[in-house]
């Protein structure tokens, strides 16, 4: 379990070195092992922020992060990250990319090719293990970014708008295939999207933010049946799909209008 | 011959209706063609104006004689003393240059105060001609092998430490993250990521660096040597030998693109990616 205790978190700004920017606001919520949250929100909101908070690579102002009790201190390997720009290594092929998480895990040298491969396997891309990223299109990029976080066997995978650089229909098959992949290994999944219909689709819960600074406005269980994945379309269609949506935009929009109409 | 290729090519140019198989090879290797016919009126001009006695031999050696030269001096082997003298200059000067230049370069890539603090120093030791240097480097080291190897490293190590900093600082952050996200320590960051980084921009710098070395080790040979094709060049000289003058500058110039060639190569074999983002680009 992911205990968010009372984070907050802002900047100074360069040349002042009195006021500090708030990004997060006192932020408190508990992500159930296994369960798929969502952080939805508004550009600014600090959700970025807070799955590098959890992660361990930013340490906040104030609050902490515990994971199964103990508090986080720094990145470690029960985590992986998915990114939004990919992050893959530009001089290292396919695999060596996915191995790149297993050598910093230290998995031994002889276990990594195997377990590179499999996770290949999973997104699906096992006749592209000796291309180079720069020969591979976003979709293909991000199956590599993601192959890299679970060859690693991470129990909670964090990412961070994963399919936000991806054309719209391509985004669509990415968040099936997540979710078939999802079904077979059970992960504890902390999602930062800012599409309402992904955050439905995929989540047993959002958590949804306001923004300047980033506070959490409302939490939304999510009760659709699963596997989702096998029959998206209806479930896209359905009338609580759109209920949620109606909601969720109504609450943003009024959040956005108070924003950015100040 | 080849004058009369040039003519025809030139008059099936002036004709675009013609299908000449002339016009067709020009128009598929026209630099080529090009550039050949700009050597060969250079070269015959060059051995020409030797052979007819319009230029001295004291004076300009003929591009035949020249060639001769090389060859004799190879068949002979007198040259290799000389080869080998000045290739363990430029070795030493060029190994130290990588080893002192590409540490330090990262040091201050990674380090904004460190190069913030040694900017200033290496910019202007890096814009000043390091011939300057030549004296004091033989009052402190003498004119052995030391004081030539020391002018090649101050010819050579500062543009490899700019480069190696250029490249280090120029990193994509985003990377950095990642790796620190998959628990990489600063160590794994250095090596995993930062350096293979950065080696398209070290291996620019060594190919800049190699250059500048072959030039100071050839003026430590001009100044204090008894041994060294800058040596050679400079005894040929004093005796209006200018086909061995010749031999000298060829043997320098042919290590020099040879070299080059061989790092752009190795430029692009570690950087696939650089290769495509300018295609694209």
């Amino acid at each position: 379990m992911i205990e968010v205790c009372a984070v907050s978190h802002g900047f100074v700004p360069v040349g002042d070195g009195e006021s500090v920017v708030p990004v997060l606001k006192d932020i408190s919520f508990a992500v159930e092992a296994g369960s798929f949250v969502s952080l939805l929100g508004p550009s600014g909101c600090g959700k970025t922020t807070l799955l590098r908070v959890i992660d361990g690579l930013i340490v906040p102002l104030r609050g902490e992060i515990r994971i199964d009790g103990a508090v986080v201190k720094k990145p470690a390997t029960d985590r992986a990250m998915v990114f939004q720009e990919f992050n893959l290594l530009p001089w290292r092929t396919t695999i060596r990319n996915i191995e790149f998480g297993l050598e910093l895990h230290d998995v031994p040298r002889r276990e990594r090719p195997a377990r590179a491969r499999a996770a290949l396997q999973k997104v699906g891309l096992e006749r592209f293990g000796h291309y180079f990223p720069h020969e591979l299109s976003g979709g293909m990029k991000q199956r590599v970014g993601l192959a890299r976080a679970l060859a690693t066997n991470p129990r909670i995978l964090l990412m961070d708008e994963p399919f936000g650089a991806l054309d719209p229909q391509i985004r669509e098959i990415m968040q099936l295939d997540l979710l078939k992949l999802l079904d077979a290994e059970r992960r504890t999944i902390v999602l930062v999207t800012h599409s309402i219909d992904e955050a439905i689709f995929l989540s047993d819960r959002i958590i949804i933010f306001g923004a300047n600074p980033g506070r959490i406005l409302t939490t939304i269980e999510v009760d659709l049946p699963r596997p989702r994945w096998a029959k998206d379309e209806e479930i896209k269609a359905s009338s609580t799909f759109i209920a949620y949506r109606k909601q969720i935009w109504h609450l943003l929009k009024q959040e956005l209008q108070h924003t950015e109409g100040a | 011959m080849t004058e009369t290729v040039k003519l025809d090519v030139g008059m099936g140019l002036a004709r675009p209706s013609s299908h000449s198989v002339f016009l067709r090879i020009w128009r598929s290797h026209r630099a080529a063609i090009s550039r050949l016919a700009a050597f060969v009126v250079f070269f015959g001009t060059w051995e020409w104006s030797v052979e007819s006695g319009l230029i001295s031999p004291l004076f300009l050696s003929s591009p035949s004689e020249i060639v001769l030269r090389l060859y004799q001096v190879f068949a002979d082997g007198s040259i290799w003393q000389h080869i080998e003298a000045s290739g363990a200059t430029a070795f030493w000067g060029f190994v130290l240059s990588v080893g002192v230049g590409v540490p330090v370069g990262v040091a201050m890539g990674r380090s904004p105060l460190l190069r913030d603090t040694l900017e200033p120093f290496i910019m202007a030791i890096y814009a000043s001609p390091s011939v300057a240097f030549l004296p004091l480097l033989i009052i402190w080291l003498g004119i052995g092998l030391a004081s030539k190897v020391a002018l090649a490293f101050v010819g050579g190590v500062f543009v490899i430490i700019v480069n190696t900093e250029a490249g280090v600082s120029s990193i994509d952050r985003r990377l950095v993250e990642t790796a620190r996200s998959f628990t990489a320590t600063e160590a794994e960051v250095l090596f995993k990521i930062v350096l293979p980084a950065a080696m398209p921009f070290i291996l620019a710098g060594m190919r800049l660096a190699i250059g500048r070395v072959l030039i100071m080790v050839v003026v430590a040979e001009l100044f204090a040597s008894t041994a060294g094709l800058g040596y050679l060049i400079y005894q040929a000289g004093a005796l209006y030998d200018t086909a061995q003058l010749f031999v000298g500058v060829v043997i320098i110039a042919t290590a020099g693109i040879v070299l080059n060639v061989f790092l752009r190569w190795l430029e692009r074999r570690v950087a696939p990616w650089r290769r495509a983002e300018r295609l694209s680009g």
